[in-house]
């Protein structure tokens, strides 16, 4: 097989993928009157995107040959998917949302920012403890659990960010805090990863060869377990890392554009912002 | 004028005695920020000339082959001494010391928000420079291991003297009064502006003060954790970077470069901040982007401390890392080149006068652009591989740390000379001052690049008589005397100018931030009067009442 | 003042991050120990764990103390603040008698990289706590001559806050000395 053969044959039509991105769709759709906007654009997005990750060939690498085919299709996941669909979510839907009980009061638990920061960051460690992530491969359901998982804690770490309801954002210096201490998180996990040596995660060391492309990954593409468990760990490191900083940048752009009255700090923030900081190290 | 109105907020604890602030005493005992910036720059000024000897030495020794005007241990203290003084004590004691001066009278504060521990972080710098500078005098002399002290070489089998010692109990006073300071300034920009002066309307020097404060606080940490880890290495018999009992030498070089590559910015930013206040005033508009000034400030500090490892290139991380690492080092070009643009659109149709300032000013932006560019080139790998620890290195970070910090310095003092002491410098000596530092710099250490392509190594004692290095290495040397004699016009200036200089009045140059609203030099309690702060130019709208720069700001 | 918790605020984000440098570099060494002394044949985890309950426990009788001041119950604050330098010197003397039999075992800072790292690691920690209970002494004394009047007061939310910190550090480093090792 060379390598186009791969891409094409391994793409994996999940139902219970199909089945969420359908209804993640339709449940938009119903609630926005299926109007095409530039919100409902970030919306489908986001939903491509998650069909994307969980059916192409990122998917069934990820689970049998690839630690950074994983770790992309995490990042995707944790990062990039929730983003898009809290962005696309108007603001008086969300508003609506939060009426309905327990939604409400449960957003405002998961909602509160050091919370938030510890599930985003905790999924992502968590999730990667060696012993789980080659338990998880291995197991459908837990397949399953997992990236679901992904999606939902990372609208909830998105959430102090990017909440549709303005009044439910931290401020842009809270905001930067917020963001740059979880890239921080995320840089020590990557660098452990990076660093710590071929055969962390014991799954992809001798992958059962179904479809037999270990010797094209291996030989022609030189991904030996040690160069893809560095990938991995780097794009969870580099790439995840701007991430954050590309949305700090936004939150910082998008006080600017905000009109004269608000502040970088408000004036209760100060004592929020020594606890916040000091809880998130 | 009638609208000046007295709204300079007291200090919910009240001053310390004004008493402490005049005669002998109060160059010990002071916690006036002003008393303690001018502090600052003095001790910053002397470890300058004691740096510039060092360097003097070092381009003596290497002004021809197989010369032996040192020995080659005196020339090792040589250079590790030269780096490590002229970053941590004269470039950042500088720059916070300006910065502790500027940051209140620019934002309408009285002081800084903890003025004693400002003062306990000037004098942990003196104290961290003695306990550096004593180490001459102990047995085997000063450190000899190079400014990043790479281990194991600067570990006790390799480095049985007191010199890295001393070296690392100095720079670990020095870390502290950073943190320090840098603690200090955050709370102070954060919660002591005057009534009107929003985060958006800070000046944007400090706007670098803000953002190099926060790089500080969370920076210093990790070298101050090495430092510890070295020194119980020297002191107790740890194994931390000993690979002979299970150490690595490459938790070192992580540790160093995780502090080392942020530490540029910290260097650099503030001097970006000097750059956007003079350029602005001397070209007679606004800042161009002034939004895009300050958010890529934030952008330049958040990347800093992630791209560390393209400094360890040549250590073998694997081509994976290597890949990364170069790309994202390269993105920081990018918020730096939206700086230079804005500096150079700032000019852009401005009636430019060009008064000493500007002139390091425009220099510093041509220098630094090339100092930038040798850096994009350097973050790729294979590049980094053929010239790593040559002189092209040396020739790279010398345009960024003197082409760029330095040039800022220079700027940065003849531009608040006038303020700092209520005189004008000459005009005259300046440009003298000037170009004989353009002409020493560019010909030091624009030759080095070619030096470094031809494999000349850095750190390197003598070297043989290979075609062309000894004249080019002679060129480099008369370059860095010319340097030396264009520092001897500047003190020359400054001490002339504090005899004689011409009065200087309130705002000599038409500035347009509030530090020019008070008398020069300012008393201790900085303000009489305030004017209202309704844009970022408080003192261009008190001028020009009917244009205002926001004219819908509401009034205070 | 916010000026006061805010500082204290940022300096423990700062302190953290030195933390978190001498955590990886005990992380970093964790698997390669060959032989000599290592946490799972040289540590007791029962033992400190029982100890770490102490400190936990001084974190809540601080905050304690924090509401008896806000309520103004001068007498119920230096209690609490008395109770948490007592827990807290009751951690200091488990670190230390730990520290004991380790070098009674010769198992020292120099005798290879888990000593290294250990004796850093949980040094480092006990020097700020003992930093901590200078501080809590202080307090204690300052509120014994009635310093404190309530409902507020910035010196005991400083105290307090930078004393929870050390608790929330032992935690990580409990958790990754102990558990790690033994889990």
């Amino acid at each position: 097989m060379n390598i186009w053969q791969v891409l094409s044959s391994t793409w994996n039509m999940e139902p219970w993928v199909l089945i969420t991105a359908l209804a993640l769709l339709v449940g938009y759709g119903i609630t926005t009157g299926f109007r095409f906007t530039k919100l409902s654009a970030l919306y489908i997005l986001g939903v491509l995107i998650f069909v994307l990750a969980l059916v192409s060939p990122l998917d069934y690498l990820g689970r049998t040959y690839l630690f950074s085919a994983h770790m992309i299709q995490h990042i995707l996941l944790l990062l990039i998917v929730p983003l898009l669909l809290l962005l696309g979510i108007p603001k008086a839907l969300a508003e609506r949302a939060l009426k309905i009980e327990p939604l409400g009061s449960a957003m405002k638990v998961l909602g509160n920012p050091i919370i938030a920061w510890f599930l985003g960051v905790g999924a992502m460690w968590v999730w990667h403890l060696p012993s789980l992530h080659n338990t998880v491969v291995a197991n459908d359901n837990l397949y399953i659990v997992q990236q679901i998982s992904f999606v939902l804690i990372g609208i909830i770490f998105w959430w102090p960010v990017f909440s549709p309801v303005e009044s439910r954002r931290l401020s842009p210096l809270v905001s930067t805090l917020y963001l740059s201490s979880a890239c921080l998180g995320c840089t020590i996990l990557g660098m452990l990863i990076t660093f710590a040596g071929a055969g962390l995660y014991t799954a992809y060391l001798n992958p059962a060869d179904s479809i037999g492309i270990l010797p094209l990954l291996r030989g022609e593409l030189c991904l030996t377990p040690g160069v893809d468990q560095q990938i991995g760990g780097l794009t969870m490191w580099v790439p995840g890392c701007l991430i954050y900083l590309v949305a700090s940048m936004v939150t910082i752009a998008r006080w600017y554009g905000a009109p004269e009255e608000s502040e970088l700090i408000p004036n209760s923030g100060a004592g929020r912002l020594a606890t916040a900081s000091h809880k998130n190290k | 004028m009638s609208s000046r109105i007295p709204i300079v907020p007291e200090n919910i604890k009240p001053l310390p005695l004004l008493k402490e602030n005049e005669g002998m005493l109060s160059w010990v005992a002071s916690v006036d920020h002003k008393q303690i910036g001018i502090m600052y720059l003095l001790a910053s000024m002397v470890f300058f000339v004691i740096g510039g000897i060092e360097a003097l030495v070092i381009r003596i020794q290497l002004a021809q082959p197989e010369f032996g005007f040192i020995s080659p241990e005196v020339y090792n203290q040589m250079f590790t001494m030269h780096g490590t003084t002229m970053i941590f004590f004269v470039v950042m004691p500088f720059l916070i010391g300006v910065g502790v001066y500027l940051v209140p009278l620019m934002i309408g504060a009285r002081d800084m928000a903890f003025p004693r521990l400002n003062a306990l972080s000037f004098w942990l710098v003196i104290f961290g420079g003695i306990l550096l500078y004593y180490s001459f005098f102990t047995q085997s002399g000063a450190s000899e291991v190079g400014w990043f002290a790479y281990a194991p070489l600067s570990e006790k089998p390799f480095s049985l003297n007191k010199g890295p010692t001393y070296w690392v109990l100095g720079l670990l006073a020095v870390g502290i009064s950073s943190v320090a300071s840098g603690l200090n300034n955050i709370v102070t920009i954060l919660t002591m502006r005057i009534k009107g002066m929003t985060i958006r309307r800070l000046p944007l020097f400090v706007w670098m003060i803000l953002v190099t404060s926060f790089l500080l606080v969370f920076v210093i940490p990790v070298i101050a954790s090495a430092f510890s880890m070295m020194l119980l290495d020297r002191l107790l018999g740890a194994t931390f970077f000993t690979p002979a009992h299970g150490g690595s030498a490459i938790l070192w070089q992580h540790f160093f470069w995780g502090f080392g590559h942020p530490e540029v910015y910290i260097l650099i930013l503030p001097a970006f901040g000097i750059i956007s206040e003079v350029i602005p005033v001397f070209s007679r508009k606004p800042i161009f982007g002034y939004e895009f000034v300050a958010g890529s400030t934030v952008a330049i500090g958040l990347l800093s401390v992630g791209v560390w490892a393209h400094h360890m290139f040549a250590v073998g991380l694997g081509n994976v890392a290597n890949l990364y690492f170069s790309l994202a080092s390269m993105l920081i070009a990018i918020p730096t080149g939206v700086k230079v643009l804005n500096w150079v659109a700032t000019m852009w149709g401005g009636k430019i006068y060009f008064a000493t300032p500007m002139l390091f000013a425009v220099a510093f932006i041509i220098e630094f652009v090339m100092g930038g560019l040798t850096g994009v080139a350097i973050a790729s790998a294979p590049i980094d591989w053929v010239v790593t620890d040559s002189y092209f290195i040396v020739a790279h970070f010398h345009y960024v740390l003197y082409g760029g910090s330095l040039f800022a310095i220079f700027a940065g003092v003849y531009y608040w000379f006038p303020k700092f002491t209520g005189r004008m410098m000459s005009e005259t000596l300046g440009k003298w001052h000037f170009w004989l530092t353009i002409v020493g710099f560019n010909m030091t250490f624009f030759i080095q690049h070619f030096l470094g392509v031809m494999g000349m190594p850095r750190r390197t004692y003598t070297y043989q008589d290979f075609p062309y290095w000894g004249s080019m290495n002679l060129v480099s040397t008369i370059g860095a005397l010319i340097l030396a004699l264009s520092i001897l016009v500047f003190i020359w200036n400054i001490f002339v100018s504090l005899r004689s200089g011409k009065e200087a009045g309130n705002n000599p140059w038409h500035a347009w931030t509030l530090e020019w609203a008070t008398s020069s030099p300012p008393a201790v309690h900085n303000f009489d009067l305030v004017p209202p702060v309704r844009g970022r130019r408080p003192l261009w709208d008190l001028e020009h009442p009917d244009t205002p720069d926001e004219p819908n700001a509401k009034v205070v | 003042m916010a000026n006061n918790k805010m500082l204290v605020g940022f300096f423990v984000a700062s302190e953290s991050i030195f933390f978190v440098m001498l955590i990886l570099a005990y992380v970093n060494f964790h698997n390669s120990v060959t032989d000599g002394p290592t946490a799972f044949n040289s540590l007791d985890p029962v033992r400190t764990g029982i100890f770490s309950l102490f400190l936990l426990a001084s974190s809540f009788s601080m905050w304690l103390a924090g509401r008896s001041l806000a309520t103004k119950n001068h007498l119920m604050l230096k209690i609490w603040i008395l109770v948490t330098i007592v827990l807290g010197a009751i951690f200091i003397y488990g670190q230390a008698s730990e520290w004991f039999g380790l070098i009674d075992q010769n198992i020292t800072i120099s005798r290879n990289v888990f000593g290294t790292t250990f004796f850093t690691l949980t040094g480092f920690h006990g020097f700020h706590v003992i930093v901590g209970l200078i501080m809590l002494s202080i307090l204690l004394g300052l509120a014994l001559f009635g310093d404190f009047k309530g409902p507020k007061s910035d010196g005991v939310e400083c105290v307090s806050i930078y004393w929870h910190f050390v608790d929330g550090v032992w935690i990580v480093v409990y958790s990754v000395i102990y558990l790690w090792a033994f889990l």
